[in-house]
């Protein structure tokens, strides 16, 4: 990794230079919600934000989005995709997209997600854990990969990280904004990592987690939550690791049609339908516990399918908390 | 072609044939020489079958890859898409892609006896494996256990027929069990007592014995007959290591990213598209859900 310097006073022209590799997005506070939105100004953006509702990757896995179009009997693919730089990622974000690469880069890769994915920019930055994040017992408080350059944050500016050839290139062409690290800068990296550890609420023990859980598959708990959440997927689209998606051909018109795919949510009832009228996830309960599993599966090569980002809690109108399900969970198991 | 996985070929309907009021066999060639010379298979994978401006849907090929210069496909009619296939005639044209999914493991299969135990439409995929197992006769013997709710919806019925008719010649025993008794039914049964009988697919593993060290069984049928085939399987100690079942869930992509397909919990999660759709009681002792 190669370290460099941004001072506090040079962070303005380096943002403006971002632009110059793609349309820029970062968060923006909007009432008392942040989202990824496209901005020209620093002063626009929310540095200090919590976390978006939408996660990043709206930008690559699009909610509602038109794959295929039929033009003269034949399917034209519809793929575009243009140079993007998304500024202002936490770590449990980056980690998120690389869950997404996963299934999407994986052989037959999705021409969407990838020409995206190829074409965008990811500049990540340094945050403090409010009382819904739990990324710290998952190991995803921290990004060792998945960026172009990662800022931190220092009393007098920011300690960048590079971690891409084109990272590289953005620190060279705007080379006159950077310092090289001094070590009263890596003594306040280091505090300021410190500070955040300890910051921390939530935890989430990972002691024979999975198994824990998959014995307690008859568990009250399960139903005990079932019972009380809604049914509404919110925890499904801000997650930033779901990523389920229905199909839906449309006529524009008697010559052309449309396939389109949008986000589904396994909390719907015909998520497990099949032909015949058969469920396979008939009741509330089968389909509540299928996204505790689904989220607490752990793949040997990418980690959980939760990085803990604490989305699923706050923007869950039933209260219901990710942490506390699991760990009420495996502590009924006697 | 196309690196689009989501693309589909055009492929023309040489034939389609009622196989019973629900069921129709649909026999296709695609149009471009180049992709049918490339599309190979092996019995137990499916297309994804796409009527332009409706949508797509999952069909197990059911035809023998030994059978070449076309396939054919079993629909049956349960809903908005299956509906309007079954209005397209001779010589139409709809869009394909695939061959998805695993497929039963053909040759490590070969030199062993093979039990094809078949519930009403899971008689489609276990076709292509029956044509297969007789056309390449690299295997020992070929059982197939056929449960059928009534005369009128026997899949093949001539092919069926004619199997326990001449089976024998082709090392292939094929019994049939009905529900739903009918003239039909029983001259059937007079004709070939030991062979067809009124019941349920289980049934006809009455008196039957078989090497358990040579033999392979192989299931599709609805979701309930599962656990009961598998325990007369496991009553006569053949391993779960060699009983493979293909298993159906709702399918969108095909190939592994749609989520809709996927089963199991946080020890251990499977794609029926991907890791599927055939898998070994082994694996359904370890995935929760598969079954
Ligand atoms: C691997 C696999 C192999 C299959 N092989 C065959 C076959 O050989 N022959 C055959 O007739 N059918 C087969 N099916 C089932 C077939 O895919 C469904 O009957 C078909 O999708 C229903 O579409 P529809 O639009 O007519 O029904 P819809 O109007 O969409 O709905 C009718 C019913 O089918 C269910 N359904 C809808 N889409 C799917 C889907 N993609 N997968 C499963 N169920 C769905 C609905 O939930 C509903 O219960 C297979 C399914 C799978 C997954
Ligand atoms: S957001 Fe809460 S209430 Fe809504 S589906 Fe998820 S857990 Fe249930
Ligand atoms: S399950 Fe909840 S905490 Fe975990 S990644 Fe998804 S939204 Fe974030
Ligand atoms: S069908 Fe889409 S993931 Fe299996």
């Amino acid at each position: 990794m190669r370290y460099i310097k941004l001072p506090s006073e040079n962070f303005g022209k380096f943002f403006k230079s971002l632009g110059e590799w793609g349309t820029l997005y970062a968060p923006v506070k909007k009432g008392d919600i942040y989202s990824f939105q496209e901005v020209h100004d620093p002063a626009e953006i929310a540095l200090d934000y919590t976390r978006t509702m939408l996660p990043p990757k709206k930008f690559f896995f699009r909610p509602k989005e038109a794959i295929l179009r039929l033009k003269n009997g034949r399917w034209e693919e519809e793929i575009e995709a243009e140079p993007t730089v998304l500024f202002g990622l936490h770590s449990c974000d980056i980690h998120g997209l690389k869950i997404l690469d996963k299934v999407y880069l994986n052989e037959p890769a999705d021409p969407y997600y990838k020409s995206r994915r190829e074409k965008t920019l990811i500049i990540g930055i340094s945050c403090m854990p409010d009382e819904y994040c739990f990324c710290k017992s998952l190991g995803t408080h921290f990004a060792m990969e998945g960026f172009d350059l990662f800022l931190h944050e220092l009393p007098d500016g920011w300690l960048v990280r590079i971690g891409s050839v084109r990272g590289h290139e953005m620190a060279w062409e705007n080379s006159e904004l950077f310092e090289e690290v001094t070590d009263e800068d890596l003594a306040n990296f280091k505090e300021f990592e410190e500070k955040r550890a300890k910051a921390f609420q939530k935890e989430l023990p990972q002691e024979g987690l999975a198994d824990m859980l998959d014995l307690a598959y008859n568990s009250p708990v399960w139903k005990k939550y079932a019972e009380v959440c809604l049914a509404c997927g919110n925890c499904n689209m801000v997650c930033p690791t779901c990523r389920c998606y229905e199909v839906c051909d449309s006529w524009m018109d008697a010559y052309s049609s449309v396939r389109e795919r949008r986000y589904d949510s396994c909390f719907m009832e015909n998520h497990g339908l099949v032909a015949g009228g058969h469920n396979f996830r008939p009741t509330r309960l089968d389909r509540f516990r299928h996204r505790y599993y689904c989220k607490s599966y752990f793949d040997p090569t990418a980690g959980y399918n939760c990085v803990g980002c604490g989305r699923c809690d706050e923007f869950c109108p039933a209260k219901i908390e990710h942490v506390k399900v699991l760990e009420e969970v495996r502590g009924s198991l006697q | 072609m196309s690196e689009n996985p989501y693309q589909t070929y055009d492929a023309r309907i040489l034939e389609v044939k009622d196989l019973t009021s629900r069921e129709k066999l649909f026999t296709l060639r695609f149009l471009d020489p180049e992709v049918e010379a490339k599309f190979d298979f092996k019995p137990g994978q499916f297309v994804i079958v796409d009527i332009r401006g409706f949508g797509e849907f999952p069909i197990s090929i059911c035809s023998s890859p030994t059978r070449k210069g076309y396939f054919q496909l079993c629909i049956r009619k349960v809903g908005r898409m299956t509906k309007f296939v079954h209005k397209m005639n001779e010589g139409d044209v709809v869009g394909i892609r695939g061959p998805y999914g695993n497929g039963f493991p053909m040759e490590k299969m070969e030199g062993s006896n093979l039990i094809l135990v078949a519930g009403g439409l899971g008689m489609a995929p276990l076709r292509s494996v029956l044509w297969y197992a007789i056309d390449t006769g690299k295997y020992e013997n070929v059982w197939l256990l056929y449960g059928t709710k009534a005369y009128e919806d026997i899949l093949f019925r001539d092919e069926i027929i004619h199997l326990l008719k001449h089976g024998e010649a082709m090392n292939c025993s094929v019994k049939l069990a009905y529900e739903v008794e009918s003239p039909s039914c029983i001259y059937l049964e007079q004709g070939f007592s030991d062979r067809v009988c009124k019941g349920v697919v289980t049934d006809l593993f009455r008196g039957e014995e078989f090497d358990v060290n040579n033999t392979y069984a192989l299931i599709c049928g609805p979701p309930v007959m599962y656990k009961f085939v598998i325990r007369e399987l496991l009553d006569r100690k053949l391993s779960p290591g060699r009983i493979y079942m293909t298993l159906e869930r709702r399918m969108r992509c095909g190939v592994g990213k749609c989520g809709h397909c996927v089963v199991g919990t946080s020890v251990s999660m499977k794609y029926i598209c991907q890791d599927g759709p055939v898998f070994t009681y082994w694996d359904a002792l370890s995935t929760r859900g598969l079954i």
